[in-house]
């Protein structure tokens, strides 16, 4: 089950918004400072959906994975089991 | 952090004085093979007053014995320095001068808000200069390149910083060593660093660690 951890600050809020939107996707709080996005299938992100620039988009899995990041490119990454 | 076996100095120990208070940044140094041009940049484009000048004699090694070391006045009572070997050449380098080796070394001014920033990018290109915009996860950033090529970087910070983002980044930088630790070679892929941590934010919060200790 692919996980990604998202700290608790304003600028990855976006990946958060975005995982809320996807059906398959839950979140749960990880201690105070994080919350993790996890999902019984392949997470895929966009870019555009998440809303943010390429500086933060490509640092965006800082909180940490348990998982494995395939096509992950400028615009798109999905998370897959590891 | 746990001091690494192979580093030249050991860790505190309970002899080791606290440490006494450091009060920012008084300056930094480089080399400037372009004296002219340099004060101009400093002072002309980004506005600097010259505050302090050393000449020396005989104080440099046998093939630059004399030199000028020059500050300028950067805020907030830091400055920035030069020196100015006579009679030196530039070092041939074993890497061409824009390579990551010699960009990633930048000095960054603060400026309170984006207002102030636009600004400086306006009266930057007033110069002339190209000047490049990148949004980061806390700060917005202009940066240009002075004479000498070494990056200038000027940046707001979009909001305080919090415990949340020093425990984060104590985190982080744990995981990296242990991935070094662990395959006994520099880390190669951030991804083994996001591994790595997710397994430390797990254990940590699971234990009621306190993130913020």
């Amino acid at each position: 089950m692919p996980k990604l951890y998202v700290l608790n600050v304003p600028e990855f809020e976006g990946l958060i918004e975005s995982a809320r939107n996807k059906p398959n996707c839950t979140i749960r709080s990880v201690g105070q400072s994080y919350r993790c996005i996890e999902s019984d299938r392949p997470i895929k992100f966009v870019r555009r959906e998440v809303g943010v620039g390429p500086a933060v988009w490509y640092g965006a899995f800082t909180g940490g994975i348990d998982g494995r990041l395939v096509d992950f490119g400028r615009e798109e990454v999905t998370l897959v089991d590891a | 952090m746990s001091t690494p076996a192979n580093l030249k100095h050991s860790g505190p120990s309970a002899q080791t004085p606290p440490s006494p208070a450091l009060e920012g940044v008084h300056h930094t140094a480089r080399p400037t093979w372009k004296l002219a041009e340099t004060v101009h940049f400093y002072s002309e484009v980004m506005g600097l007053k010259v505050c302090h000048a050393i000449t020396a004699k005989g104080w440099g090694p046998e093939d630059h014995p004399d030199f000028l070391h020059f500050f300028f006045d950067s805020g907030n009572g830091s400055t920035i320095a030069f020196f100015y070997y006579l009679g030196s050449q530039r070092p041939v380098d074993p890497v061409p001068w824009d390579h990551w080796l010699y960009r990633s070394v930048h000095t960054a001014w603060r400026v309170l808000d984006r207002g102030t920033l636009m600004e400086w990018k306006d009266r930057l290109e007033s110069f002339g200069y190209d000047v490049m915009v990148v949004k980061h996860e806390i700060l917005e950033s202009i940066y240009v390149t002075d004479p000498n090529d070494y990056m200038i970087e000027i940046s707001w910070q979009m909001r305080p910083l919090e415990r949340n983002d020093a425990a984060d980044a104590r985190l982080t930088l744990k995981a990296a060593i242990e991935v070094e630790e662990k395959t006994s070679r520099p880390v190669q892929v951030i991804d083994d660093i996001w591994r790595a941590k997710a397994r430390l934010v797990e254990q940590l919060t699971a234990g009621g660690v306190d993130l913020d200790a």
